[in-house]
C-alpha cells in the first residue's frame, strides 16, 4: 500500500465513526460536530499545511486537501478548511502563530460593512461580516479585508464579537458576526502587503469547496452503486438495467472528474503555479459535478433517498450548498473567461499548457 | 475507487517537454504560414507529405525503441505533440492510426521481422495503416465477427467483409481481425488478427461516402485472398486479448476532446471585441470543462509514463465518453453566442468551421466504442463493487 492510502485510511477510520445517522442529525443541529473536531485535534489533523514553528503540524497544500478530500466524503461538520487552509493560510503568513482551537474565517466583501480605526494606541473595530462558517463555535475568527490601498489581516477573539448563527442547506454553521467598537490588541491588525488578498482567500476557499465537493461526489457514487446493486425491481437488481447503467456510468464520470480537478489544483496552490486558473476549472466543473451528480444519485434512489433517515441527503445538501460557497460556478467562470477573452486564443493556449515562451 | 493511487500532485510535465511543445508549435506556424494546410474540423485531412514531414522531426513513434525509428520517449512527451498537433488542426490523418494502434501492436505482438519491415518506416511518416474490425453485422459487438480465415498450406485464406475501414484506399497494410476457428460456446475465443497488406489479390476496396459526399471510410471484400503465415499477428487464437490490450491508451488520448478546440478558439478571438456576461460565462464554463478532462487525460498518460500498464481503462472510458460530449458543447455555444451560420465553404473562417463541427459532430461518439458501451464498460465495473 502506498503511503497515501495509508493516510487515506488513518483518516477515513475518524471520520467514520462519526459518518452516523443520529451524529450527523446532531451536528446538523449544532452546526457542527464538537466530539468530531476533538478527535480531529488530537491526530494533529486539524492543521496540516501550516508550519510547525507557528504551531501548525506542517505538511502542504496537497496533503491538507487530501484530508480535506475525505472530510467531505464523509459529511464532518467541522472548520477542517477553516482553520489550516485559511485562517491557518493567512496568519502563517503575517508571521503570526495559531491561537489554540477551532478557527473561522471571514471575507470582507459585498455587503460587508467592518471599519477598522486607530483609537488611542489600540484598534476599535465595527461591523459586520457574513458569512463566517463556524464562527459560533471558534475560539478566534480571522479576517481579510481589503481597506485602503493593501489588505489587513485581523485575528479576532469569540470575545470581541456577536455571533448570529445561520446555516447552509445542511445545516453547517454560516453565521454572521458583528462588532461594536471592540478593542483588538495591536498585533491583532496586521497589513499583508501582497501576501494575503481577498483574491486569495476566495482563492483558497473555492479550493476548499471543490475538494471537499469531489469527496461527497466520491460517496454518493459508492451509495448510489450500493444501493443499485441491492435494490431488486422486476425480479433483478436495478444496476442490471442499462437505463440505471448509464446513469450510474455518467455518475461516476462526474465524481472522477471533479476529483481530477479538484485535487489538481489543490497541486496548483501549492506549487503557486497558475493557481487561480486552476482553482477556477476546479471550482466550476466541480459545482458542475455536483448538480449532475446529485441529481442523478436522487433519481437512482427513488423516493427513499429524499428521507430523513437515509444518508444520502447528508452528502447532496452539502453539494448544492458548497457549489454556491465562495463562488458558484457562474461567478467563477465569468472571471475566467474574461481573462480568457482578454488573454486571446494563442496565449490562453500558452498559459494552459504551461508554455513561457512567447506564442503567436 | 477511480483515480484510487493517482497522484494529481505529479502532473506537471516536465521542464524538457515545454522545450518539445515549442519546436512543434515553431514547425505548426511556419507550416500554416506557407500554407501547407488550413484548419479543418472532422476526420482530420489525409496528407502523405505532411505526414512524413512530422516523422522527420522525430514526432511519429516517440515512445518506441530506437532500433524500431523511435526515440524512447515518455507517454507525456507524445502526449505533448499530439496537443499541439490537434490544437494546430494539423493534417495527421495518414499516420495517424499506424502511430497510435498498429505501432504498439507490433511492438506487443508482432515477430521481429514484422517489426524490421513496417515500424521504421512508420515512424518516417511513410506507411500507413487501416484496421478492420467491424463489420456489416458486427459493431459494438465485436467479438461476433465473421470473416473467416482457413489454413492453408504456408498461410491462411481469407474470406469476409469489413466496413468503415477508414483511409484503408489510401493505406499500405491493414489489421483485419477473423475467426480462425469456427464460433464456439465463447466467442472470444478463436479470434485472430491478420496483418493484410495493401493492395493485395483477392482484396477489394470499395469507397463508402461520408453523409457530406467526401470519401473516407470503405468496405473491404476478402474473397479467398492468401495472407502468409509471417503475417498473423501475435498468436493464433488471441485476437481478442490483443486488440483490447491497449484501450485505455486509446480512449483517453487529446484526440477525445479536442477536436473542436480550434472552434473554441476562434469563439474566444472573435468575442474579443465584445464580450457581454453571457460571452464570458460560457467560455469560461467550456474552459473549465476543457482543463479538467485533460488533467484526466493527463493523468493516465503520466500513470503508463511511469508504469507499463496500470489499471486505468474505466478511467480511459470515462474520458472518452465526458470529452467527445464536450466537443459538441463547443459547437453549439458557439451558436448560442454569435449569430452564424455553419457553411461548408463560407469565406467566413469562424462560419466554415462551424459547419464542419456540426456535419462532423455524430462520429466522436460512435468511433471507437460509442457513448452506450463506455458507460456499459464503467457499470460492468461497478457492479463488482465501487
Ligand atoms: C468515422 C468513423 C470511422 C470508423 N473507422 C473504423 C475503422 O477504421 N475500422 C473499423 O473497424 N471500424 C471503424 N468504425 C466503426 C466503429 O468502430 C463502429 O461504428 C462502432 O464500433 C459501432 O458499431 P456500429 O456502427 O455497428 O453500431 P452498433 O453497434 O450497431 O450500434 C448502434 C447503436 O446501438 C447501441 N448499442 C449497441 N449495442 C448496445 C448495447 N449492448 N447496449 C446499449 N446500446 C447498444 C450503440 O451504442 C449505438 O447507439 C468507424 C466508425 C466511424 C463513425
Amino acid at each position: 500500500m502506498s503511503d497515501s492510502t495509508l493516510l487515506q485510511d488513518a483518516v477515513s477510520r475518524v471520520f467514520l465513526d462519526f459518518y452516523r445517522n443520529d451524529r450527523l442529525n446532531k451536528a446538523r443541529q449544532e452546526g457542527w460536530c464538537t466530539e468530531l473536531w476533538k478527535a480531529l485535534e488530537q491526530t494533529g489533523m486539524t492543521l496540516v499545511s501550516v508550519p510547525e514553528s507557528l504551531g501548525g503540524s506542517g505538511g502542504s497544500v496537497v496533503e491538507a486537501a487530501e484530508i480535506l478530500r475525505l472530510s467531505g466524503k464523509y459529511c464532518a461538520a467541522v472548520p477542517l478548511a477553516e482553520t489550516a487552509l485559511l485562517a491557518g493560510w493567512a496568519l502563517a503568513a503575517q508571521g503570526i502563530a495559531l491561537p489554540q482551537g477551532p478557527l473561522a474565517f471571514g471575507i470582507v466583501q459585498g455587503r460587508d460593512q467592518l471599519r477598522v480605526d486607530r483609537n488611542d494606541g489600540a484598534w476599535e473595530i465595527s461591523g459586520y461580516v457574513d458569512p463566517v462558517p463556524y464562527a459560533r463555535h471558534a475560539s478566534a475568527v480571522v479576517l481579510v479585508a481589503r481597506i485602503g490601498a493593501g489588505s489587513k489581516v485581523i485575528c479576532a477573539p469569540a470575545s470581541t464579537y456577536r455571533v448570529h448563527p445561520h446555516a447552509n442547506l445542511a445545516g453547517e454553521a454560516r453565521d454572521r458576526i458583528v462588532f461594536d467598537e471592540d478593542a483588538l490588541d495591536d498585533w491583532r491588525v496586521s497589513d499583508a502587503e501582497s501576501s494575503v488578498t481577498v483574491e486569495q482567500a476566495l482563492q483558497r476557499g473555492a479550493l476548499a469547496r471543490a475538494v471537499q465537493m469531489s469527496g461527497a461526489l466520491e460517496r454518493i457514487l459508492e451509495m448510489t452503486t450500493e444501493y443499485a446493486r441491492h435494490r431488486a425491481q422486476f425480479g433483478r437488481p436495478i444496476i442490471k438495467f442499462q437505463a440505471v447503467q448509464q446513469e450510474l456510468a455518467r455518475l461516476a464520470g462526474e465524481a472522477a472528474i471533479a476529483k481530477a480537478s479538484a485535487m489538481a489544483a489543490a497541486a496548483s496552490v501549492q506549487a503557486n503555479d497558475r493557481a487561480e486558473m486552476a482553482v477556477a476549472f476546479a471550482k466550476i466543473r466541480a459545482g458542475e459535478a455536483a448538480q449532475a451528480g446529485a441529481s442523478i444519485a436522487h433519481q437512482l434512489h427513488g423516493a427513499i433517498g429524499v428521507t430523513d433517515e437515509y444518508l444520502l441527503h447528508h452528502s447532496t445538501l452539502r453539494l448544492w450548498a458548497w457549489r454556491s460557497e465562495y463562488g458558484s460556478e457562474a461567478v467563477w467562470a465569468d472571471k475566467l473567461g474574461r481573462h480568457a477573452l482578454d488573454r486571446g486564443s494563442a496565449k490562453l493556449w500558452a498559459e494552459i499548457t504551461g508554455s513561457v515562451r512567447d506564442p503567436r | 475507487m477511480l483515480f484510487t493511487s493517482t497522484d494529481f500532485s505529479a502532473l506537471d510535465l516536465p521542464e524538457h517537454l515545454s522545450q518539445v511543445r515549442h519546436e512543434v508549435r515553431e514547425f505548426l506556424h511556419e507550416e500554416r504560414r506557407q500554407g501547407s494546410f488550413r484548419v479543418h474540423l472532422g476526420h482530420g485531412e489525409f496528407d502523405a507529405e505532411f505526414s512524413r514531414k512530422v516523422g522527420s522531426r522525430g514526432w511519429i513513434g516517440v515512445t518506441w525503441p530506437k532500433k524500431y525509428g523511435g526515440r524512447e520517449a515518455s507517454y507525456l512527451e507524445r502526449f505533448v505533440i499530439t496537443e499541439e498537433l490537434l490544437a494546430a488542426a494539423a493534417p495527421i490523418s495518414a499516420h495517424w492510426i499506424a502511430d497510435r494502434q498498429t505501432g504498439p501492436s507490433f511492438l506487443r505482438f508482432g515477430t521481429e521481422a514484422q517489426r524490421q519491415k513496417y515500424l521504421p518506416a512508420i515512424a518516417k511518416g511513410e506507411c500507413y495503416f487501416a484496421i478492420g474490425m467491424s463489420e456489416p453485422n458486427s459493431g459494438s459487438d465485436l467479438a461476433s465477427v465473421r470473416t473467416r480465415a482457413d489454413k492453408v498450406s504456408g498461410g491462411w485464406k481469407l474470406s469476409g467483409q469489413k466496413v468503415w475501414s477508414s483511409w484503408a484506399h489510401k493505406a499500405h497494410a491493414m489489421f483485419v481481425l477473423c475467426r480462425t476457428s469456427p464460433l464456439a460456446e465463447n466467442k472470444h475465443e478463436g479470434l485472430s488478427q491478420l496483418i493484410v497488406d495493401l493492395p493485395s489479390p483477392g482484396v477489394t476496396i470499395r469507397p463508402i461516402n461520408f453523409l457530406n459526399n467526401e470519401h473516407h471510410f470503405n468496405e473491404v471484400f476478402f474473397d479467398e485472398a492468401f495472407v502468409p503465415d509471417e503475417m498473423v499477428l501475435g498468436e493464433i487464437g488471441q485476437g481478442w486479448r490483443q486488440v483490447t490490450s491497449e484501450l485505455a491508451l486509446e480512449r483517453s488520448g487529446p484526440e477525445r476532446y479536442m477536436n473542436t478546440l480550434p472552434l473554441f478558439f476562434a469563439l474566444i478571438d472573435r468575442l474579443k471585441t465584445s464580450p457581454d456576461r453571457m460571452a464570458r460565462v460560457t467560455v469560461g464554463t467550456l474552459l473549465a470543462r476543457f482543463a479538467s478532462v485533460r488533467v484526466m487525460s493527463l493523468a493516465i498518460a503520466s500513470e503508463f509514463s511511469r508504469e507499463t500498464s496500470p489499471n486505468l481503462a474505466t478511467e480511459a472510458a470515462l474520458v472518452k465518453d465526458i470529452g467527445t460530449h464536450f466537443e459538441r458543447e463547443v459547437t453549439e455555444a458557439v451558436k448560442m453566442l454569435l449569430d452564424v451560420t455553419p457553411g461548408v465553404d463560407a469565406d467566413d473562417e469562424l462560419e466554415r468551421l462551424v459547419g464542419e463541427a456540426t456535419i462532423f459532430a455524430p462520429i466522436s461518439t460512435i468511433r471507437g466504442g460509442t457513448t452506450q458501451i463506455l458507460r456499459g464498460i464503467v457499470a460492468k465495473r461497478l457492479e463488482g463493487g465501487v
